[in-house]
């Protein structure tokens, strides 16, 4: 094989998850000026902030009672497989709870953001879900 | 007329993207700086730069297309000289340092790796490794899910077992992976993910490293691991910092 995989969504979709690579990261030379990046400072909110709040306790205890233990782990503690299954039964997709879920608030504020400052952009998705199911299917293969 | 620079390659570099369409509406054309054994890669600085999504990825392009055929130190987005005679004059000065980051980085490509919590897949986790976890659940299941001081009880024990592990989590991915990689760079924390990591990795391995990628994946499946690359080597233009080889320890 003589083409390096290209594991991104490729382009618009995969912009988010590099956002900060290309606005934080690279080669800075004192010589030049650097473009202020107003906007885009609120990426660094804290999202684990929003874990240690009642409503993420409620949700955790809500999501507890409803996960099957007797088909869980409690009769074998840390079986990998059972939690493998769980996984791919479907959690993977729907259960989208507080990081990912502040993730999406992140990217939200940050979409807001920019649509205040350039109105006249279209904004594409914040974060690409197809790689998500792209990758479950090779799972299957 | 104030030059954009995107990247610095060496002159040698067998296809620079000339003429390519950088920043700017309408795109700003790309041009090669030559100074000596090294090169820039510019266009004229459009008259007000922001950090758009047409920009952001216009300067993302031409770092890919730079990248493809040889070694390219990308700029952070947004570097702006006053004209290209700063540009030269600056190359000639760093002449030896930039050849030394060319050389090191010569082949090899950074994959960056996120990764958030699947939340079921985790609160099963915990659960699984704390009994005092699993008798408050049971003692709550039985009270028909418990008052709500019960419930905030039981949800406490629980975000606190999520965040150790999401810091078990942060330091497992990049043991997992460091050893088919030549450097890790580990990103801010907390901003929309629990694992934030780059990896330095030759080219020729790309298979090796995404081969381990799913290996991490089915070890970890409550983790969400979200692959990026190949990307140029932006947490790995300067040698100091927060680079580490990863051999050392």
């Amino acid at each position: 094989m003589t083409v390096v995989p290209q594991q991104t969504g490729g382009g618009a979709s995969s912009l988010y998850d590099v956002l900060e690579l290309v606005v934080d990261r690279g080669l800075v030379i004192d010589a030049f000026v650097q473009v202020s990046l107003v906007g885009i400072e609120i990426l660094e909110i804290d999202v684990r902030v929003a874990v240690a709040s009642v409503d993420t306790y409620l949700r955790f205890a809500e999501a507890c009672n409803r996960l099957d233990l007797e088909a869980g782990p409690r009769k074998s503690p840390g079986l990998p497989d059972m939690v493998g299954e769980i996984t791919e039964s479907g959690a993977r997709g729907k259960s989208k709870g507080a990081l990912s879920g502040a993730s999406q608030t992140v990217s939200d504020a940050f979409k807001q953001a920019r649509d205040e400052r350039s109105g006249d952009e279209a904004e594409a998705e914040p974060r690409p879900r197809k790689p998500t199911a792209a990758r479950r299917k090779e799972e299957q293969e | 007329m104030s030059t954009y620079v995107y990247a610095i390659s060496a002159s040698s570099h067998p296809a620079l993207p000339d003429g390519m369409g950088g920043v700017g509406d309408p795109p700003q054309p790309v041009r090669i700086l030559k100074e000596g054994d090294l090169a820039a890669i510019v266009s004229d600085a459009p008259e007000e730069l922001r950090p758009k999504r047409r920009d952001l990825l216009a300067h993302q392009n031409v770092l890919a297309k730079a990248g493809r055929a040889g070694c390219a130190l990308p700029m952070r987005f947004g570097s702006v000289a006053p004209n290209d005679a700063t540009v030269t004059d600056v190359l000639a000065e760093r002449t030896e340092h930039y050849q030394e980051r060319l050389r090191a980085l010569d082949g090899k490509i950074e994959y960056n790796i996120k990764a958030s919590h699947v939340e079921e897949a985790v609160l099963h986790r915990v659960m699984a490794q704390s009994p005092e976890l699993r008798a408050l659940a049971d003692a709550s299941r039985m009270a028909g899910g418990g008052s709500f001081d019960d419930k905030i009880r039981l949800g406490d024990m629980l975000a606190a077992a999520v965040k150790a592990q999401e810091a078990e989590d942060a330091a497992e991915v990049p043991r997992l992976l460091a050893p088919v990689t030549h450097a890790v760079s580990v990103g801010p924390a907390s901003t929309g993910w629990l694992v934030n990591v780059s990896f330095l990795v030759d080219g020729d391995s790309a298979g090796q490293f995404l081969a381990a990628v799913e290996r991490a994946r089915t070890s970890l499946p409550h983790l969400e691991l979200r692959v990026n690359g190949p990307l140029p080597p932006f947490c790995f233009v300067e040698p100091t910092g927060t680079t580490a080889s990863a051999g050392a320890e």
